[in-house]
C-alpha cells in the first residue's frame, strides 16, 4: 500500500511539473502559439468570411435571340425573373456569344431560333438551344437548374393555355399539364449555403491538423535542443512515460478547451452557422474527438527531429485529410479502400459525428460508430505516443551518456 | 556581365552539394509532391458519383407508386437502399448517416392518377453536403418529370392524339442542351488540376523558405553571400534556380499525371500552361523569399508561407465563385498568383480558349514575380548581419 501511495504521489509530482513545464514552453514561443492557438481562430474566420455570401446568385448570361418576338421576350424576362441568372448581354450572333463567353462575361447562352413564335402559335413545338459552362461546377449546377426550369415553366403555361382555348376546365387543364407536382425539400441547410456546408468540415480538420503541427513543433524542438530531459523533475533519476503524456495531453485539452469554445460559441453565431445539436452531445464528441487529436498529436511528434519539421512534412496533407473525411468531396466518389484508410484518422469520424450532431440534430445514440472510432482511435495512439515518448527519451539520454564520456 | 554569371554559377555548385547533402530537400521537392500527386489520382480515379443511398415512404403500395421508386432507383446517383413506413423512421435513417434523401409517394396516388386528378410526390434531400445534394435532387426530378410525361403522354393518346402530337402538346417548348466543356460532369476534371498545382505550389513555398532560412538558422548566409561575390542578384538567383528547375521538373510530372493518368482533356495550348506553370512557380518563390527576408526566422517564415500558401484554394474560386464573394473578399482573391493561375489552367485546359485571352493572367503572375523582389536590400541585410542569425 505505501508504494502504491509512493508511487502515486511521484506520478503526481511528474504530473504537475510537465504541466508547468509545457504551459512554459508554448506561451513562451510565438511560433507554437500560433499554430496552437492563433491557427484556428484565423482560419476560422478567414474562410468564413470568403463563403460568408453563402449562395451564388444572378450569373450573367448571354441570349442570342433570332426571333425577336413578343414570345420571345417574354421567355428572356423569365431568365431574368429567377434569382440565379440575369442577362448580362443579348449577342446578335453565337460567334459574338463565344467571345463574350472566352471572355468570362457570360456563363450560359440561350439560343432562341427564328421560327420560335411562330412554332409555338401554331401548336407545334418550338425549339431553344441552351449552352452551359461546365467548367465551374457551381456555376453550371445555378445556370442549368434556372434555365431548365424556366423554360420547363413557360412550357407548361403554354401547354395550359392551349387546353383552356380547347375548352378544358381548369382542374382538368392542371391534371393533363402536371399530373404529379413534385416538390424537393432541403433539410438542414435550405437554402443551400456553401459555407455551411463547408465550414463544420474545415473546422475540425483544422483542429486536427493545428494539434499535428503544434504539437510536432514542440517535440521538433525539444529534441533538436535536447529538452526532453528537463520534463525529469529535480532530484530524480528516471523518469516515468505515463506522466508525461497525460501531462502535455492536459495542457493541449484546456488550450482547446477554450478556442473550441470560442469558435463553437461565438463563430458559430457571428456566423449563423447552424447549432441545432444539443449542447451536451456537441461537448462530448468534441471532447472524444480532441482526446483522439492530443494522441495522435503526441504520437507524431516523437517522430521529428527538428523544430521545422513537423510543418514541412505536416502542412501539404491539410487537403487530402480534407478530401478523405467525405465531405467536400462525397465518399460514394472515393475508392472504398482509399475511404478505409483514412479511417485512421481522427478527422473523418469527428467529421462525420460532429456535423450530424451540430448541422443535422443528432443524438449520441445515433453517432455511435464514430464515438466508438474515436474511442478506440484515442486508446491506440494513446499507446503510441506512450511507446513513442519513451523511446525519445532512452534515446536523449543515451546521447547525453555518449557526451558524457 | 560575365562576373555575374561566373558568381551565379559558384553559388549554383554550392547549392547542388547542399541539395544532395540534406535529405530534406529530396523529400519535399521529389518524394512528397509525387505521394501527393498520386493520392489525388487515386482519389478521383471513379470520376462520378454513383449509388448514394436514399430511403422510400410508400404510402400508397400499388403498380404505379413502386414504378416511380424503381424510376428513382435506377438513375445514376440513387440507390434506394431503405423503405421506410414514415418519415420519423426515414429522419432517423438520415441522422445516423444511413440515407441522403427520403422520397414520399403519398396515398392515393395510383387512383388521383387513374382518375385524372392531380397528385404529388415531396422528397426531402440532405442540405449539409451540398454536392451530393444537387446530383440528387436533379436525378429524382428528372426520374419524377420522366413519370409525370409518360402519365401525360397516356392520357393524351387515350385522348386520339398521335405520339408526335401529343409530346408537341406535353413539351410545347423543347431545349437541347449543351454542357460545354466538361460533358460528363466528371469531378475528376474539376478537382485534381486544382489541387495538383495546390500541392505543387505548397512544396515551392517550402522549398525555397527551407533553403534561405537554414541558412540564417545555421548561420551560414555569410559564406553564402560570399561565394556570390557579394552580389545579391547572383546568390538569390543561384540559391533559387536550382529548386526552379527541378519543381518544374516535377511540374512536368504533375502535367502527365493530370492529362495521362487522370485522363482531362487538353483542349487548348499547352505551350500557354507550361509557360503558365513556370511563372507560378517562379511567382511563389519570389513571395516565398519575400516572406524569409522580411521575417528572418526559419520557422515562422514556414508558418506565414505555408498559411498563405493554403488559403490560396479557397480564394481561387474553384469551388465556391469569386463572382459570389462579397466585394472585398474578391479583392483578396487577387492577392494569390493562384487564382490567376487556376483560370489559365481551366481556359486552356477545359475550355480551349483562344491564346490572346490568358495574356492578361500570365501578365497578372509575372507583377507576383518582380514586384516581391523590391525587398532584395532587406535579404542582404539579414544574410550579413550577425544579430538576424540562429533564431528559432
Amino acid at each position: 500500500m505505501n508504494r502504491l501511495s509512493r508511487q502515486i504521489t511521484s506520478y503526481w509530482t511528474q504530473f504537475r511539473s510537465v504541466v508547468r513545464n509545457e504551459f512554459r514552453t508554448i506561451f513562451s514561443d510565438g511560433g507554437v502559439m500560433l499554430i496552437l492557438i492563433f491557427a484556428l481562430l484565423i482560419y476560422a474566420t478567414v474562410y468564413s468570411l470568403a463563403y460568408g455570401s453563402q449562395v451564388l446568385r444572378n450569373v450573367p448570361i448571354g441570349v442570342v435571340d433570332q426571333s425577336r418576338t413578343h414570345a420571345s421576350r417574354t421567355l428572356i424576362e423569365t431568365f431574368n425573373a429567377g434569382p440565379n441568372t440575369y442577362v448580362a448581354y443579348e449577342p446578335s450572333d453565337m460567334e459574338e456569344a463565344r467571345e463574350l463567353f472566352y471572355d468570362r462575361k457570360i456563363y450560359g447562352v440561350v439560343y432562341i431560333p427564328a421560327d420560335y413564335e411562330k412554332n409555338l402559335l401554331g401548336g407545334l413545338q418550338a425549339n431553344v438551344a441552351i449552352y452551359c459552362d461546365a467548367s465551374y461546377f457551381l456555376m453550371y449546377r445555378q445556370v442549368f437548374q434556372e434555365l431548365v426550369t424556366t423554360i420547363g415553366q413557360t412550357g407548361a403555361m403554354v401547354e395550359f393555355q392551349r387546353l383552356i382555348a380547347k375548352g378544358a376546365n381548369i382542374p382538368q387543364a392542371q391534371a393533363v399539364t402536371q399530373p404529379v407536382i413534385y416538390q424537393s425539400h432541403n433539410l438542414f441547410n435550405p437554402y443551400l449555403g456553401y459555407g455551411t456546408f463547408v465550414m463544420p468540415a474545415i473546422i475540425i480538420v483544422i483542429i486536427q491538423q493545428t494539434m499535428l503541427i503544434g504539437i510536432g513543433m514542440i517535440g521538433g524542438t525539444w529534441r533538436e535542443h535536447g529538452l526532453y530531459r528537463k520534463l525529469r523533475p529535480a532530484g530524480r533519476g528516471r523518469m516515468s512515460t505515463l506522466p508525461i503524456v497525460m501531462g502535455r495531453a492536459t495542457v493541449y485539452a484546456a488550450i482547446y478547451a477554450v478556442t473550441c469554445a470560442y469558435v463553437l460559441g461565438v463563430h458559430y453565431r457571428l456566423f449563423h452557422f447552424p447549432m441545432n445539436g444539443s449542447a451536451g452531445a456537441v461537448a462530448v464528441i468534441m471532447a472524444l474527438y480532441v482526446a483522439a487529436c492530443i494522441a495522435m498529436g503526441i504520437a507524431v511528434s516523437t517522430l521529428f527531429r527538428y523544430r521545422e519539421n513537423s510543418l514541412l512534412l505536416l502542412l501539404w496533407t491539410s487537403i487530402p485529410v480534407l478530401m478523405l473525411s467525405g465531405v467536400s468531396f462525397p465518399k460514394e466518389g472515393i475508392p472504398e479502400w482509399l475511404f478505409n484508410l483514412g479511417k485512421l484518422l481522427p478527422s473523418s469520424h469527428g467529421v462525420n459525428g460532429f456535423i450530424r450532431i451540430q448541422t443535422m440534430g443528432a443524438s449520441i445514440g445515433e453517432v455511435f460508430a464514430e464515438i466508438k472510432w474515436l474511442v478506440i482511435l484515442t486508446i491506440v495512439y494513446g499507446g503510441l505516443a506512450c511507446i513513442g515518448t519513451h523511446q525519445v527519451i532512452r534515446r536523449e539520454e543515451r546521447e547525453q551518456t555518449r557526451e558524457g564520456e | 556581365m560575365r562576373r555575374a554569371l561566373e558568381n551565379t554559377c559558384a553559388v549554383m555548385r554550392r547549392e547542388a552539394g547542399r541539395l544532395g547533402r540534406q535529405p530534406m530537400y529530396m523529400v519535399l521537392m521529389v518524394i512528397l509532391p509525387v505521394v501527393s500527386f498520386a493520392f489525388f489520382a487515386l482519389l478521383f480515379n471513379q470520376g462520378a458519383i454513383r449509388n448514394v443511398p436514399i430511403a422510400i415512404l410508400d404510402e400508397d403500395h400499388t403498380t404505379l407508386s413502386r414504378k416511380v421508386a424503381q424510376m428513382i432507383d435506377d438513375t445514376p446517383t440513387a440507390i434506394v437502399s431503405y423503405d421506410v413506413q414514415s418519415i420519423d423512421e426515414g429522419e432517423r435513417l438520415m441522422r445516423e448517416g444511413k440515407v441522403m434523401a427520403i422520397v414520399q409517394i403519398p396515398a392515393f396516388f395510383e387512383k388521383n392518377i387513374l382518375s385524372n386528378s392531380q397528385t404529388h410526390i415531396e422528397s426531402y434531400v440532405s442540405g449539409t453536403n451540398i454536392t451530393v445534394n444537387g446530383l440528387l435532387s436533379k436525378d429524382i426530378q428528372t426520374a419524377v418529370t420522366t413519370f409525370s410525361a409518360g402519365v401525360q403522354l397516356q392520357i393524351l393518346m387515350k385522348q386520339g392524339l398521335t405520339r408526335q402530337q401529343a409530346m408537341a402538346q406535353i413539351m410545347p417548348v423543347r431545349f437541347d442542351r449543351h454542357v460545354l466543356f466538361n460533358p460528363h460532369i466528371n469531378y475528376g476534371y474539376y478537382l485534381s488540376p486544382s489541387f495538383m498545382p495546390m500541392m505543387l505550389m505548397i512544396f515551392t513555398v517550402m522549398a525555397t523558405i527551407f533553403a534561405i532560412g537554414t541558412e540564417l538558422k545555421y548561420g551560414t548566409s555569410r559564406e553564402w553571400f560570399r561565394t556570390g561575390g557579394d552580389s545579391t542578384g547572383a546568390a538569390l538567383a543561384g540559391k533559387v534556380l536550382p529548386i526552379t528547375a527541378v519543381m518544374f521538373l516535377i511540374s512536368l510530372v504533375m502535367l502527365v499525371i493530370i492529362f495521362k493518368v487522370v485522363g482531362t482533356p487538353l483542349n487548348g495550348s499547352l505551350g500557354v500552361i507550361l509557360v503558365g506553370t513556370l511563372l507560378f512557380i517562379l511567382a511563389y518563390q519570389s513571395i516565398a523569399v519575400m516572406i524569409v527576408s522580411l521575417l528572418a526566422n526559419l520557422r515562422l517564415s514556414l508558418s506565414i508561407g505555408g498559411g498563405y500558401s493554403v488559403l490560396a484554394f479557397t480564394f481561387s474560386g474553384l469551388t465556391f465563385p469569386i463572382m459570389a464573394m462579397w466585394e472585398p473578399m474578391q479583392w483578396v482573391s487577387c492577392l494569390f498568383p493562384f487564382t490567376f493561375y487556376t483560370d489559365i489552367f481551366v481556359d486552356q485546359m477545359l475550355r480551349g480558349t483562344p491564346v490572346v485571352y490568358s495574356l492578361p493572367d500570365l501578365g497578372y503572375m509575372l507583377l507576383f514575380i518582380v514586384l516581391p523582389l523590391l525587398c532584395l536590400p532587406r535579404l542582404k541585410r539579414v544574410a550579413t548581419e550577425e544579430k538576424f542569425w540562429g533564431r528559432l
